[in-house]
C-alpha cells in the first residue's frame, strides 16, 4: 500500500430516517432514536432526532460537537482508504436535567438556527439531514474531564454501528471518489503549520489518534501527552485524526 | 476567557480545516506538516511546548510557518511565546487568532502586527454562535499570501 497517499469514497445520502435498528445502503440510512447499548449510570437519557437546517428553529442544549461520519477501510488514519458519508453530520449537544450546560467558556444553549452558522468548514451544510444527538446528565454529575469524555465516547458509541456498516461498503458505489496524495515541491520554500489547541481540562481538551476518523476509541488527550507538540501528515488532518473535546 | 463557541474548532472543522487544505495544495511552497501543541495551565509548560515547537521547526529546515488559535486570553501568553522562540530561530512567523473589539493583545511586540484577525461577527465580539469566527478559507489564503512576503522580506527565498 502507497503511504503516501489517501483516499476518500464520499456515499451521498439522500434520505436518512429513524427506525428500530442501523442500516445503511450507498444512499440512504437508517438510525434508531436512542443508543441500543447501555448508557452510563451518570446519564438520564440520551436523545437522536433527525434534523433540517433550513426548519431549525427550536431549543437545543449547549453545542458540544459537529462530527462527521467517516471510517478506515484499508491503512490507518491519513493513508489508504477511508469511506464517508456526506449529506449527514451530527450534532452532539449536552447538560444535566435541570438545565446547566456542558460547556467551558460560553455556552450555545438556544435556539438552533441563531446558535449556529451553517455553511462553514466546521458546522453542517444547510442542505444536509443533521442528526442531533442530545445527552442529559443526571444532576449530581462531576464537571470533570471523565464526565465530558463519557459524553463524547457515548456519541461516537451511538456513531460506530454506521461505520461498521460503511466500512464494507463497495468504493464503486460511491458518489465521488477524492485521492490526496503527499507531494513535495523541492526548491520551494519549506513551510509548516503551527495549531495551537487547547488542552487544560474539562470541555478544553483534543483528541487525536483515534482508530476511527473523528472518532474516540484509542484516542490520546492532548493534556495526557502535557500539550507537548506533535507532527501530523496533511493527509493525517483530512482523514480525521483529531477528535476536538472543546 | 478560553474557547468560546464562535472561535471553538469543532472536530468537523478539523476535517475539513481550511489552512491545511490551502497551504497543503500550493505548488509555491514545500509542505511540511501541521505541529500540533496544546495550550498548558502551568507557565514553566507553556515556554517549554514553545521551545519544543521551535526545536522542532528549526529541525526541518523549515523557512515559514502559519501559527494559529482556536481561542483567546489566557493562551495568547502561548501564542506570543511560540511566536516569539520559532521567530528567534530565523523562521518567518505569521498567525492568524480572533482578535475582533474584544481579545487585543495585552502586550505587543514585532510579531504582534504578524497577526491577522479571524473576527466576522459585526460586533468583533465572543457571539456564542458556533462557526461565525472561525478560521475560514479567506484567512487561510491571506496568512499564505503574508508568509510569503515575509519570507522574501526576511531572505528565506533565494532568487
Amino acid at each position: 500500500m502507497n503511504k503516501n497517499t489517501l483516499t476518500i469514497n464520499a456515499f451521498s445520502m439522500q434520505d436518512v430516517t429513524i427506525g428500530p435498528k442501523y442500516h445503511l445502503t450507498e444512499n440512504s440510512m437508517q438510525i434508531p432514536d436512542h443508543p441500543l447499548f447501555d448508557i452510563d449510570d451518570r446519564l438520564k437519557s440520551v436523545n437522536v432526532k433527525l434534523v433540517d437546517p433550513k426548519d431549525c428553529h427550536f431549543k437545543i442544549n449547549t453545542i458540544m460537537d459537529v462530527i462527521p461520519i467517516s471510517t478506515k477501510v484499508l491503512g490507518n488514519i491519513g493513508y489508504g482508504m477511508s469511506n464517508t458519508l456526506t449529506g449527514v453530520s451530527v450534532i452532539l449537544t449536552g447538560a444535566d436535567e435541570t438545565g446547566v450546560q456542558l460547556h467551558e467558556f460560553g455556552s450555545s444553549d438556544g435556539y438552533l438556527d441563531e446558535k449556529i452558522k451553517f455553511d462553514t468548514d466546521g458546522t453542517p451544510s444547510s442542505d444536509d439531514v443533521i442528526i442531533l444527538i442530545d445527552v442529559i446528565l443526571k444532576s449530581d454529575f462531576e464537571f470533570n474531564r471523565e464526565t465530558c469524555e463519557m459524553v463524547f465516547n457515548t456519541s461516537d458509541q451511538f456513531l460506530q454501528p454506521i461505520r461498521e456498516i460503511l466500512k464494507v461498503m463497495n468504493g464503486r458505489d460511491a458518489a465521488e471518489s477524492f485521492e490526496y496524495e503527499d507531494i513535495k515541491h523541492p526548491g520551494k520554500p519549506k513551510v509548516a503549520i503551527v495549531k495551537e489547541v487547547a488542552g487544560q481540562g474539562a470541555m478544553y481538551d483534543n483528541m487525536v489518534f483515534a482508530k476511527e476518523p473523528g472518532g474516540i476509541e484509542k484516542g490520546i488527550s492532548i493534556i495526557d501527552m502535557d500539550n507537548m507538540p506533535i507532527l501530523l501528515s496533511a493527509n493525517e488532518y483530512r482523514d480525521g485524526a483529531i477528535h476536538a473535546l472543546v | 476567557m478560553g474557547i468560546g463557541p464562535s472561535t471553538k474548532e469543532t472536530t468537523m472543522h478539523h476535517f475539513h480545516d481550511p489552512l491545511v487544505r490551502v497551504v497543503a495544495s500550493d505548488p509555491d511552497v514545500d509542505f511540511q506538516g501541521v505541529i500540533l501543541v496544546g495550550t498548558p495551565q502551568d507557565n514553566y509548560l507553556k515556554n517549554l511546548v514553545g521551545r519544543r515547537t521551535a526545536f522542532w521547526l528549526e529541525a526541518m529546515r523549515t523557512n515559514g510557518a502559519i501559527i494559529s488559535a482556536d481561542g483567546w486570553g489566557n493562551s495568547d501568553v502561548d501564542f506570543m511565546n511560540t511566536m516569539t522562540e520559532i521567530g528567534d530561530k530565523g523562521i518567518s512567523i505569521v498567525g492568524l487568532k480572533f482578535i475582533g473589539t474584544q481579545a487585543g493583545f495585552v502586550v505587543e511586540n514585532e510579531h504582534t502586527k504578524f497577526v491577522l484577525d479571524i473576527n466576522k461577527s459585526k460586533s468583533g465580539t465572543e457571539t456564542e454562535v458556533v462557526g461565525e469566527n472561525n478560521l475560514s478559507e479567506k484567512d487561510a489564503h491571506k496568512a499564505l499570501g503574508l508568509l510569503k512576503l515575509k519570507m522574501r522580506k526576511d531572505g528565506q527565498v533565494t532568487k
